[in-house]
C-alpha cells in the first residue's frame, strides 16, 4: 500500500472547520440561555448533539482524511455523536444529576479536546479502505 | 458532498478500464445529452419538491375515513412522487461523477414520503409515540431512573433501557420546549437523514457502482413502510446497529481471508474488492472504538442488541469476518446490561421463553391479536405483504443470477438473513415480524437493486447483455413506481388510527387527571394518545388486548365482566374514544359494531356512571354496589 503524501500542515480552511467543531458545544450551551421555546435555540443544540462529538472524534486526522475515508467519517459522525449524547444523558439520570449544563458542558469539553487531538485510528481514516484504492503517490 | 471530491479527484483514464465505475461508463454519451442531464436533474428535483409542497394545503387529513390518508392525498402529491422518481433515474446516469444529485433525490424522497404528517398534523402521529412522550415527561418529572419500580403494564422497562428517553429528555430541556410533542413527528426525517449515509457506507463496501448504491438506498426507503422510525428507541438503535455493522464490514477483515475476492477478474463488474485486512491490534482498537456504540445500543433498546449479536455471530460463519473477540465483547456488554439495568424484564422474558420457543406461526404474526378489518387496514396489510414479497423476489433473482456479486457481498446477505430464526424464539408483543423485516431490509434492498441494474453497463457487448440492459431500462422505473404505489397504502392506509384530534387527547388528559393516585384507567387498547399520561401514578388495563373470543365473551355483559375483575376498592375510570373505536375495529380486536355496543352497555349499566361525554369520547367511573356481600372478586 502506498503512503499518503498529503502535507501534514493543516490548511486555513481545515483549521477553521476544526475550530468550529471545537466551539460548537459552547455555542449550543450559549443558545440554551435564550428564552424557552425560542426557535434560535434549536439549530445549534440539534447540530451539536447530532454531529459535534462525532466530527471531533473522526475528522482531525494529522494528514487529513483520504478521499475514500471522507464518506466514512461523514456517515459515522452522527451515530457516534448520538450514542455519546445518549450515554451521557443516561449516566446523569442514573445519578439523579441531570440538568442542561450538566449534559452539555461535559459533551462540549469532550468535543473541544477531541477536536484538538488526532482523530480515532480507524484504519480507513488513514489508508482509504472506504472504496476503490485510488492512491496516488 | 465528500464523495463528489473523491470521484472528481480521479483524473480521467487513471483507472484501468475494467475498474472504471460502471456509472461513469454508462454516461459516455454525446455531449448534448450530458448537458441536458445537467439541467434536467436539478429541475426535476425542484419541480418534484415544489409539487409536494403544493400538495400539502390540499391534503384534508381531518376528514380521514376508511382509507386513512391515502384518499386524502391530492393528485399533485402522486405527481410529485412520479417526478422525483423520474428525476432520480436521470440523476442515476451521472451517479459516478455527480453523486450529489442522487443523494439529494434520496433526501427529497424521504421528505416527500414522510414529512407530510410532520407539517400537517396538529397532533402526534402514532398513539404509541405519545407513550414515549409520556415516558420522557415522567423522567423529567422524577429526575431519575427507576428501573426496578415495577410499574403497571411493564412501563418500568422504559427505565431499564432508557438511553433514547434520557437523550430526548435532554433535548426537551435544551430546546426549552414543554415535551417531545413539539418535534416528535419529525423523527422519521431526522432518523432517515442520519441513516442514509450509513446505508451508503454499507453498500459502498460491496460495490463500486454508485448507481447500485443509490438505487438500493431508494428501494430501502420505499420498502421501509414498517413505521419503526418514529420517535421510538428502536429507530435510533437500528441506526446504531447498522453503524456497528458498517464499521465491522469495513475494518474487521481478517488477514489472508480475501482469496480471489481481490481478483477483479473473479468479481462481478459492479462489486468492490474486499476491504484491506486489519491486524489483530487494529481490530482490538476497532473493538474499543465500537464499544460506546454497542453500549449505547444496549442502553437504548432491548431487542436490537440481540439482533446485533445474531448478526455478528452470522458473520463469524465467514472466514473474512470470524471475529470471535468482537462477538464476545458484544455479548458480554449485552449480558452485563441485561443482568443489571434490565434485570426485571430480562428475567421475566427468560421465564416466558419456554412457552414461546418454537411457536413459529404465533411468533411471526403481526399485531397482538385479531385480523386487520376495514378497507384501509386490509389494503395496508395486503400492500405491505406485496411490498415485502416484491423486494424479496427481486433480491432472490439477484442472488441467483449475479452469483459473483452474491459471493463478494455474502456478509451483507448473511447479516440480513440472520435475524429470521428469531421467529422461533419470541413474538415480541406481535412486533417480531416487523423487526425481522426491518433488519433484513438493508441486504434485501441491495440485492433487489442489483437485480434491476444490469451487471456492467458497457462492459460486455454480447446480445444477452444488451437484452438485459434493455430489460433493466424498463424494469427499473417500473419496479420503483410499483414500490412507490405499494408504500403509500402500507404507510398511510391506517392513518385514521394514527391521527387523533387534539380535543380528543385533551379529553383523555382530563380523564386521567381526575383519577386519584393508585387508581385504575380502563380502555379497550392502549393505542390512543395520552393513554400513558401519569403512568407512574395511575395503573392501566387495556381490556380488549386479548384474543377475539374472550372479547366476544366480554361484550355479552361488559359492565359485569369488568367489575368482576377490578381489585376491590379501586377507583376505576373507563375511557372510550373515537381512536380506540377505529383501532379495535381496524385491528380486529372487536367484531363490527362491538365498540358501540360496549359503549352503550357500559353507559346503561348501573355499575358505571358517565363523568364526561363528547362526540369523540366518553369517560365513565366505576360505582361499586354498596350492598354486595362478597365484594368484587
Amino acid at each position: 500500500m502506498t503512503t499518503h503524501r498529503t502535507p501534514a500542515r493543516t490548511s486555513p480552511a481545515r483549521r477553521a472547520a476544526r475550530a468550529a467543531v471545537a466551539a460548537s458545544g459552547w455555542l449550543a450551551l450559549a443558545a440554551t440561555l435564550l428564552p424557552d421555546g425560542s426557535v434560535p435555540r434549536w439549530p445549534p443544540v440539534l447540530l451539536f448533539v447530532c454531529l459535534g462529538p462525532g466530527l471531533a472524534l473522526l475528522h482531525p486526522q494529522p494528514r487529513g482524511l483520504r478521499p475514500g475515508a471522507r464518506l466514512e467519517s461523514f456517515a459515522l459522525a452522527a451515530p457516534l455523536s448520538l450514542a455519546l449524547a445518549s450515554l451521557a444523558a443516561t449516566v446523569l439520570f442514573l445519578l439523579g444529576a441531570f440538568s442542561v449544563p450538566a449534559f452539555l458542558v461535559p459533551l462540549a469539553a469532550f468535543t473541544t479536546v477531541a477536536a484538538l487531538l488526532p482523530g480515532l485510528p480507524l484504519p480507513a481514516a488513514t489508508r482509504g479502505a472506504a472504496g476503490p484504492a485510488r492512491e496516488r503517490g | 458532498m465528500p464523495q463528489q471530491h473523491q470521484e472528481a479527484a480521479v483524473p480521467a483514464g487513471t483507472a484501468a478500464p475494467d475498474r472504471a465505475d460502471p456509472a461513469d461508463r454508462a454516461v459516455r454519451a454525446p455531449r448534448r445529452t450530458g448537458s441536458a442531464l445537467t439541467w434536467l436533474t436539478p429541475a426535476l428535483l425542484v419541480l418534484g419538491l415544489g409539487l409536494w409542497g403544493a400538495s400539502l394545503p390540499l391534503t384534508d387529513f381531518r376528514t380521514m375515513a376508511d382509507y386513512g390518508l391515502l384518499d386524502r392525498l391530492p393528485p399533485v402529491f402522486y405527481a410529485s412522487l412520479a417526478v422525483l422518481t423520474a428525476g432520480f433515474l436521470v440523476a442515476l446516469r451521472r451517479a459516478g461523477t455527480a453523486p450529489v444529485w442522487p443523494s439529494a433525490y434520496c433526501a427529497g424522497l424521504l421528505v416527500a414520503l414522510k414529512a407530510g404528517p410532520a407539517v400537517l398534523y396538529d397532533a402526534v402521529r402514532y398513539p404509541w409515540a405519545s407513550k414515549h412522550d409520556a415516558v420522557v415527561t415522567t423522567l423529567l418529572g422524577t429526575g431519575e431512573l427507576r428501573p426496578h419500580a415495577a410499574l403497571s403494564g411493564n412501563m418500568s422497562a422504559y427505565d431499564q433501557w432508557p438511553g433514547f428517553f434520557t437523550l430526548n429528555a435532554a433535548l426537551v430541556r435544551a430546546f426549552g420546549v414543554e415535551s417531545t410533542a413539539a418535534y416528535l413527528n419529525w423523527a422519521p426525517i431526522v432518523l432517515g437523514l442520519v441513516l442514509i449515509p450509513v446505508l451508503v457506507l454499507l453498500y459502498r463496501t460491496f460495490t463500486e457502482d454508485w448507481r447500485l448504491v443509490w438505487t438500493a438506498v431508494w428501494i430501502f426507503q420505499l420498502a421501509n413502510w414498517v413505521g419503526q422510525d418514529y420517535l421510538a428507541p428502536q429507530g435510533l438503535a437500528y441506526v446504531l446497529h447498522l453503524t456497528v455493522l458498517a464499521v465491522v464490514l469495513r475494518h474487521f477483515v481478517r488477514p489472508g481471508s480475501a482469496g480471489r475476492l481481490r481478483d477483479r477478474t473473479a468479481l462481478d463488474p459492479a462489486a468492490a474488492t474486499v476491504p484491506p485486512a486489519t491486524t489483530t491490534r487494529q481490530r482490538a482498537v476497532g473493538v474499543l472504538v465500537l464499544s460506546p456504540l454497542i453500549l449505547a445500543v444496549n442502553a437504548i433498546h432491548q431487542l436490537t442488541p440481540v439482533m446485533l449479536c445474531v448478526v455478528l455471530a452470522a458473520l463469524c460463519l465467514t472466514r473474512r469476518y470470524r471475529n470471535l473477540g468482537l462477538l464476545a465483547v458484544t455479548g458480554l456488554i449485552m449480558l452485563a446490561w441485561d443482568l443489571t439495568m434490565g434485570r426485571p424484564l430480562f428475567l421475566e422474558t427468560l421465564g416466558t421463553l419456554k412457552e414461546s420457543l418454537g411457536r413459529l406461526t404465533q411468533n411471526s404474526r403481526a399485531g397482538y391479536a385479531g385480523q386487520l378489518t376495514g378497507p384501509g387496514p386490509e389494503l395496508a396489510g395486503r400492500a405491505a405483504i406485496a411490498m415485502a414479497l416484491a423486494v424479496v423476489l427481486c433480491a432472490g433473482i439477484a442472488v441467483l443470477v449475479r452469483r459473483r456479486l452474491t459471493r463478494s457481498a455474502l456478509p451483507l446477505l448473511l447479516a440480513s438473513a440472520a435475524p429470521v430464526p428469531l421467529f422461533a424464539v419470541n413474538d415480541y408483543g406481535g412486533e417480531m415480524l416487523f423487526r425481522v423485516y426491518l433488519f433484513g431490509l438493508p441486504g434485501a434492498a441491495f440485492f433487489a437493486a442489483a437485480a434491476l441494474l444490469p451487471a456492467a453497463a458497457g462492459a460486455r457487448r454480447s446480445h444477452a447483455a444488451r437484452v438485459r440492459r434493455r430489460l433493466a431500462a424498463v424494469a427499473l422505473p417500473a419496479v420503483l413506481l410499483v414500490l412507490t404505489a405499494g408504500f403509500l397504502p402500507a404507510y398511510y392506509g391506517k392513518d385514521a388510527m394514527y391521527y387523533t384530534p387534539p380535543a380528543e387527547s385533551a379529553l383523555v388528559t382530563r380523564a386521567i387527571d381526575r383519577i386519584p393516585e393508585g387508581g385504575l384507567l380502563l380502555a379497550t387498547s392502549g393505542s390512543f394518545p395520552q393513554a400513558l399520561h401519569r403512568y407512574d401514578r395511575v395503573e392501566h388495563w387495556w381490556f380488549c388486548e386479548q384474543e377475539l373470543p374472550e372479547n366476544e365473551k366480554m361484550l355479552a355483559d361488559p359492565a359485569r365482566y369488568l367489575a368482576d375483575r377490578l381489585p376491590p376498592g379501586t377507583a376505576a375510570h373507563v375511557v372510550l374514544t373515537r381512536t380506540q373505536d377505529v383501532y379495535t375495529a381496524g385491528e380486529g380486536l372487536l367484531p363490527p359494531g362491538g365498540f358501540a355496543l360496549l359503549r352503550d352497555r357500559l353507559k346503561a349499566s348501573p355499575l358505571f356512571r358517565v363523568v364526561e361525554e363528547r362526540p369523540y369520547g366518553i369517560v365513565l367511573a366505576y360505582t361499586p354496589p354498596t350492598t354486595t356481600p362478597g365484594g368484587a372478586s
